[in-house]
């Protein structure tokens, strides 16, 4: 962690970097690049490789608009290529990604078994980091009003009714319901925790049901409850929310709790407490998914560049840096990293919630879903009418595509 | 013989990449995918499931087909059936047409270009007209500050406009304050439409200012001085002298303007507004950028670029008739 | 002066005074609010309360800020600058009376202002505010003159320009608008001075060609540019991103140029070519100077499209040859954080 310390010397703050990990175990002479998403622990990953040298690290929110493209390129642009459970797709279908087991052989002694991410008994990228949304809760104003923290979606909207009540926060709920992706998440969310299946046979959508009907119905509720605003709210606009004591539950990412107790932007340091995301319906899973994030090598660069690549990652992960940062993220490591905030995503997965269902077609779902349920929140359509064009519009897509007939 | 460097810059860089957007709206191009068994281990166990995915030939590219589908990718843009559909004695006529995505897209990039249109040109002339009518010892650091809002980067111009309104943005807690009613910018339509539009106008108005500001120093004294004295009053010098004389440019601003705003994209991503309000170069964008999983439809983002083109030129037509004119008269 | 029969009467000077000025408050509000916003600590820049976000509390106690005596100080400072600044006529004059060469004495006098700008605001006003803390800080009544009063920090300009070296962004931009607006204005005046001066129907079908392409989304072209660029390895070159703007902005270009060479009668070039000059010549030699001002203005706009731009610079540029523009999206693409929403901002002003 990057201490700053201000020195009002001339009453200027001026800046002393202060570097508090351990220095890069080897020295790398091969010029190298990533590419991967941007949030925090990205940063702190790729700010440990970036120690060994000749590293550049591109971080940007909308990488994978381009990281097909770039790592297709021979030699490819980036060596190293961030990705997730879904973003992994794209690389795995197009064969940009090479496998790792021999490199894991011989560098790979301090990695955990789990983070091994294995197709067909190959290892194809190496995880660092569980992430999931879970339920955050201000612990004060739960104990103010005698709420018990909620463990099914019914108690989230009988507590988000006493909140309302009491005038104690802006808002009861936030939500990640920006249109688009988020938007997409969370119906994915709530139509699995209703127990809900994708597809058919044959890659047809089957999304049009009782399940599909009760997730919009319920994430119509609890809309009632958030910012009017909700369909721009991104994850960073929830997290601003709860910084500035505005809401006080919110099924949010936890990548995103380390922020709640940061002093520099937050009001409620300490006052923000997590658990298991809550059940669609009483007895079942948590309605919510599990990802992954980690680390790829590019097929098309040179063996020797992949072998560098590789120890920078194994730099980037290795327990010193990890166990630094543990509030920054859940992550996935052979030692033990004590965090505050692991438990939210932990409980979540002990209760049964699925990893995401990543897949060429759950992605074409996902961005139809994504566009279509705004007109059913905002009211300008029923939920079966939504369901149904959010199923043509995947059918559209899936058959240009050439993925149904 | 002149035109030549420029000529080939366009053709390689715009007319190029321009028929293949023509030839690829009448395309389709697949992977040949296969349905397999795959086991997948993760952090969170081994899962053995059905997966497509394309095959990959010998050097382990994915194999591609690429068919001639005709007028396939038009049609599923256009979607005819929901049209009569909402047309029919069930629907509900425009509030459904609006409903598909490329309706809702142009009725948006419509009103948008033509309501923005009058406002700037409007703003920008009652502007110079206020800051010509100054002393000219002010004039200088006025203008300069006039000019602010379209100098500054457009996404960033964008984005300080939105902190004021966005959530509990301070203006909007003003406007709480002022009418007693909890308002919120972005949560429906018609607002952030608004809030658009207000951002487009403040972007460009200083545009047509200073355009129109440098037209009025050229205005000849003369002909004002002798209306005057012939009794115009000051409206109607302003109709009969001034106006005429703008007006070549204000053609120009307008031409610009049609084409910019036909263009709009920035505010729709800048506003957050794609949950209420597409535009047609939005849709095209989102059809181009490729999913998580790697997915994008060409096809369609072809078949509505060749729209949007085409609905450009329609609004240009009358213009280009002008050029015509003009260039026959050399 | 105006001359009389100009002098609006004191109802319509009011009328445009006040039109004028609601127009300035509309233009800077917002600009000087984000300016505002990037001073302080996320915490107070956020807030609904719009002294908050002046006065910066949270900011003031948690990292420092500026004194009445401070402030008293800067503003002090920035008046001598304003007060040079429109004074620089006189010395101009007495520069000239003195044989300094002018031309080089206007950028050599905002270079200076700059610069004396620099080390006021940096160095100056935060000394002496520091001296006049530590002079006062035991006097009882004037402590209240020394003791923050706005929360005001500098670390999101010191995050990006030290810690992220924005200057290496900065120096992108100035190297791709340089090339575009010299190579657009070079073949962009030769392409309308030719497309001004025929009559051929040809011209008019290039002219309404590059009407058509100037009206075209710039993400249909644009997406297609990725592959071949790769290809040919201009990928992360900034030669590439001049090369596609250049070509992106001549439509607009040649309109605009082509409008002014209208403006030039054509007798000036056939006296020209009667007396010996073949096109080339009679082009540089005659026309062009009297073409100047229109040269400016097109490069221009041709300088504000490549600056502005992101799409192109976005798509085919990365890490350390972005632009500045792209590089501030950066920062809003990682906003996971709040901090970093403000050093975009930081970096933007």
């Amino acid at each position: 962690m990057i201490k700053r310390l201000f020195v009002g010397v001339i009453g200027l703050v001026i800046l002393v970097a202060g570097v508090a990990w351990a220095e890069c175990g080897f020295q790398n002479d091969i010029p190298l690049a990533s590419l991967s998403n941007s949030f925090e622990s990205w940063k702190v990953v790729t700010d440990a490789m970036a120690e060994c040298g000749n590293f550049t690290a591109e971080l940007d929110q909308n990488f994978s608009q381009k990281q097909p493209a770039a790592m297709a390129a021979n030699p490819s642009q980036y060596a190293i290529g961030g990705v997730s459970n879904s973003t992994l797709v794209p690389l795995l279908s197009d064969g940009l990604v090479r496998p790792l087991d021999d490199l894991v052989a011989e560098y790979g002694q301090d990695l955990a078994p789990s983070q091994l991410i294995k197709v067909d008994g190959q290892t194809m990228a190496i995880a660092m980091q569980v992430n999931a949304q879970h339920l955050m809760y201000r612990r004060d104003v739960l104990e103010a009003l005698d709420i018990a923290v909620p463990t099914t979606y019914d108690e989230v909207l009988a507590a988000a009714e006493k909140i309302q009540a009491s005038g104690l926060v802006d808002y009861p709920l936030g939500g990640t319901y920006a249109a688009g992706w988020n938007l997409g998440e969370e119906f994915v969310n709530m139509y699995l925790g209703m127990g809900g299946m994708f597809f058919a046979e044959d890659n047809m959508p089957a999304i049009n049901n009782e399940q599909g009907v009760a997730a919009l119905e319920m994430m119509k509720s609890l809309t009632s409850y958030m910012d009017p605003e909700f369909l721009t709210a991104d994850s960073t606009y929830v997290q601003q929310q709860f910084q500035q004591g505005q809401i006080a539950m919110a099924n949010l990412w936890a990548t995103r709790a380390g922020a709640m107790d940061n002093a520099e932007e937050s009001e409620v340091v300490g006052l923000v407490e997590f658990a298991a995301a809550p059940a669609a319906v009483p007895g079942g899973p948590p309605a919510t998914t599990l990802w992954w994030d980690g680390m790829t090598v590019a097929t098309n660069i040179s063996d020797a560049a992949a072998d560098a690549a590789f120890r920078l990652m194994m730099e980037g992960l290795s327990f010193d840096v990890l166990s630094a940062n543990p509030d920054t993220a859940i992550w996935l490591s052979s030692g033990q990293i004590e965090s505050r905030i692991a438990v939210g995503a932990v409980e979540s997965a002990r209760g049964g919630a699925p990893s995401y269902p990543a897949s060429n077609v759950m992605g074409l779902l996902h961005t139809a879903a994504g566009n279509n349920i705004a007109d059913f929140l905002t009211g300008s359509e029923s939920a079966e009418a939504t369901l149904a064009d959010i199923e043509a519009e995947y059918t559209a897509a899936a058959k240009e595509a050439g993925l149904i007939d | 013989m002149f035109v030549l460097p420029s000529l080939v810059m366009m053709v390689a860089f715009i007319a190029g990449p321009l028929a293949a957007v023509m030839v690829q709206s009448f395309q389709q191009t697949q992977d040949v995918f296969e349905t397999v068994e795959q086991e997948q281990c993760d952090p969170f166990g081994c899962t053995t499931t059905q997966v497509t995915r394309p095959q990959l030939d010998d050097e382990g590219l994915p194999i591609t087909i690429t068919k001639w589908v005709g007028w396939e990718n038009y049609r599923v843009l256009l979607d005819g059936k929901s049209v009569r559909a909402a047309f029919s004695d069930a629907g509900q006529g425009f509030r459904d047409l609006t409903d598909i995505d490329f309706y809702g897209a142009l009725r948006f990039t419509l009103t948008f270009t033509l309501l923005t249109l009058p406002l700037v040109i409007v703003v920008g002339l009652v502007l110079a007209l206020a800051v010509n009518a100054l002393q000219k010892r002010v004039r200088g650091p006025i203008i300069f500050v006039t000019l602010l809002p379209f100098i500054i980067t457009p996404v960033i111009g964008a984005l300080s406009i939105r902190w004021l309104f966005i959530g509990d943005g301070i203006l909007t807690a003003a406007l709480e304050r002022l009418t007693q009613r909890d308002i919120a910018m972005f949560a429906q339509g018609w607002t952030i439409e608004l809030l658009m539009l207000f951002y487009r106008v403040w972007h460009v108005a200083p545009f047509a200012f200073v355009i129109f500001y440098a037209a009025l120093q050229t205005v000849e004294r003369d002909k004002v001085e002798a209306a005057i004295v012939d009794g115009a009053s000051r409206f109607q010098n302003l109709r009969y002298v001034i106006i005429p004389h703008l007006m070549p440019l204000i053609v120009f601003v307008a031409l610009i303007h049609l084409m910019d705003s036909y263009r709009v994209f920035d505010e729709i991503i800048g506003f957050r507004a794609e949950a209420f309000r597409i535009s047609l170069q939005w849709l095209t964008f989102d059809f181009l950028i490729p999913d998580d999983t790697g997915n994008r439809s060409i096809g369609r983002a072809s078949a509505s670029a060749v729209l949007t083109m085409i609905g450009i030129m329609i609004i240009l037509v009358p213009l280009l008739r002008n050029t015509w004119k003009e260039h026959r008269r050399g | 002066m105006e001359g009389k029969l100009f002098r609006l009467p004191l109802r319509l000077r009011i009328v445009t005074w006040v039109i004028v000025c609601s127009w300035l408050v509309l233009a800077v509000f917002p600009l000087f609010w984000l300016a505002v916003m990037s001073f302080k600590l996320p915490l107070d820049a956020f807030d609904e309360n719009p002294l908050v976000v002046v006065f910066g509390p949270g900011t003031s106690q948690m990292v420092g800020g500026i004194s009445a005596i401070g402030l008293a100080l800067a503003l002090g400072f920035a008046y001598l600058l304003v007060r040079a600044y429109t004074r620089r006529r006189v010395w101009f004059e007495r520069l000239r009376a003195a044989d300094v060469p002018t031309p080089l004495a206007l950028p050599g006098f905002y270079a200076a202002l700059v610069v004396a700008a620099l080390l006021g605001f940096v160095l100056l006003v935060p000394l002496l505010s520091r001296v006049a803390q530590l002079a006062l800080a035991g006097v009882p009544l004037l402590r209240v003159l020394v003791e923050p009063l706005l929360g005001l920090t500098t670390q999101h300009y010191q995050a990006v320009w030290i810690e992220n070296e924005f200057y290496r962004h900065f120096v992108n931009t100035m190297v791709v608008t340089t090339g575009v607006v010299t190579i657009s204005l070079t073949i962009g005046t030769l392409a309308a001075y030719a497309l001004a001066r025929t009559r051929t129907s040809a011209a008019f079908w290039i002219l309404i060609v590059a009407l058509v392409f100037r009206a075209l989304p710039h993400s249909t072209l644009v997406t297609g540019y990725l592959p071949p660029f790769i290809e040919f390895g201009l990928y992360g070159k900034r030669i590439a991103v001049i090369i596609v703007l250049v070509a992106i902005n001549q439509p607009f270009t040649i309109w605009m140029l082509r409008s002014f060479f209208m403006n030039i009668p054509h007798e000036l070039d056939e006296a020209a070519l009667v007396d010996g000059c073949n096109r080339l010549q009679a082009f540089w030699r005659v026309i062009m100077p009297i073409m100047w001002p229109g040269v400016i203005t097109t490069g221009l706009f041709s300088f504000m499209l490549a600056y502005n731009d992101f799409l192109v610079s976005a798509l085919l540029l990365d890490g350390p040859t972005r632009t500045m523009v792209p590089a501030i999206m950066q920062y809003f693409n990682r906003e996971t954080t709040l901090t970093d929403q403000l050093e975009a901002i930081a970096a933007a002003a």
